[in-house]
C-alpha cells in the first residue's frame, strides 16, 4: 500500500471527524503490522472493491465510541445499544465514503460495502497476504486505531473482489 | 409541511434525520434499505425521498431506478457518504433530483427537500 492511498484517507478520517463530532484529529505514529489483527472493544469492517481493494477496519474501545456517539447525537450514551453501535458504523461509513471521494480526485473509483460491527476483545482477524497499515487517529476523547489493508487492484483470473480478511468465528462472548 | 420518506441503514442516521424533519414540520416515515424504500414509496406515497446509497439487500442507486420507473414525478434526494462523479452522474441519470454528501448540513437537507416542495 502507498502514499496515493493513505492520504486520502487521513484527509477524510480528519475532516469527517471535525464535521461530525467537532473534534481535531491528529495522526499518531504510523506502523506496518501483517500479523492476525486483534480486535478491540469495537471494530467496524468496511471492504472496498474497484481500483483499491481490500478492507478497512477501525478499532476503538467502549469508552470512546460511547463519547463519540454522545457527541454526535448530543445526548449522552452510557452504554453500546443499538442506537450507539449504528452511530459507530455510520462514523466509519462517512469516513470510508469520503475516502472514496478522495480517492476518486486521485483517480481511483471504488465503492465500499455496508459497515459490519465486530463487539468483544480478542477476536482474531486476519489480513492475508500483505501488510496493513495501522493508522491511530488521535483525539480528545481517544483513538481511533485504523488499519488499512488495500492495495490496488490486480488483474485476477476469475475477477473475483479481494477481500483479504478471514474472521475467526469462535468468539470470546460467543457472540 | 410534507411526508418525508428515510431510507437509510444505519438507525442512528435515521432517528437523527426524524427529529430534524419533525422539528420542521414533517411527517417521517422509515426504510432501512432498498427493498423497503420500494414497499414504503409505494404504500406510503411520500412527497420526497431521502436516499442513501450503501445499504444491504439493496443499494440505493438500485431503489432510485425502481421507483422512477415506477413514478417518473419521484422527488428523491440522494443522501450518502459517496460523492464520486460517477456516482452522482448514474443518480441523476436515474432520476434523482438532488445529491448531498454526508456529513451533512442539517440546513442543506432542509433547503433541498423545501426546494423540491416547491
Ligand atoms: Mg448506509
Amino acid at each position: 500500500m502507498n502514499i496515493t492511498i493513505l492520504n486520502p484517507f487521513l484527509a477524510a478520517a480528519k475532516e469527517v471527524v471535525q464535521a461530525e463530532v467537532q473534534l481535531e484529529v491528529t495522526r499518531g505514529d504510523l506502523a506496518l503490522q501483517r500479523s492476525a489483527f486483534t480486535s478491540q472493544d469495537l471494530t467496524v469492517l468496511i471492504s472496498l472493491a474497484g481500483d483499491i481493494e481490500g478492507v478497512v477496519l477501525y478499532g476503538l474501545t467502549t469508552q470512546t465510541a460511547l463519547a463519540l456517539v454522545s457527541r454526535m447525537l448530543d445526548q449522552e450514551f452510557k452504554e453500546m445499544d443499538a442506537m450507539a453501535q449504528s452511530g459507530i458504523s455510520e462514523l466509519a461509513n462517512v469516513i470510508t465514503g469520503r475516502s472514496t471521494v478522495n480517492l476518486s480526485e486521485a483517480g481511483f473509483t471504488c465503492d465500499i460495502s455496508p459497515p459490519t460491527l465486530v463487539q468483544g476483545q480478542s477476536i482474531e482477524i486476519s489480513t492475508v497476504e500483505f501488510q496493513r497499515v495501522v493508522v491511530p487517529l488521535e483525539t480528545e476523547v481517544g483513538i481511533i486505531t485504523a488499519h488499512l489493508a488495500l492495495r490496488e487492484a490486480q488483474a485476477s483470473a476469475d475477477n473475483m473482489p479481494y477481500i483479504p480478511i478471514q474472521v475467526e468465528t469462535a468468539s470470546p462472548n460467543g457472540a | 409541511m410534507a411526508k418525508i420518506l428515510v431510507v437509510d441503514d444505519a438507525e442512528f442516521l435515521r432517528v437523527r434525520i426524524t427529529k430534524m424533519l419533525t422539528s420542521d414540520g414533517h411527517n417521517v416515515v422509515e426504510a432501512d434499505n432498498g427493498v423497503n424504500a420500494i414497499s414504503q414509496y409505494t404504500s406510503e406515497t411520500p412527497d420526497v425521498v431521502l436516499m442513501d446509497i450503501t445499504m444491504p439487500e439493496m443499494d440505493g442507486l438500485t431503489a432510485v431506478k425502481e421507483i422512477c420507473t415506477k413514478d417518473p414525478q419521484a422527488q428523491i434526494i440522494m443522501l450518502t457518504a459517496l460523492g464520486q462523479e460517477s456516482i452522482v452522474l448514474d443518480a441523476i441519470k436515474s432520476g434523482a433530483k438532488d445529491f448531498i454528501v454526508k456529513p451533512f448540513e442539517p440546513d442543506r437537507v432542509l433547503g433541498a427537500i423545501n426546494k423540491l416542495l416547491n
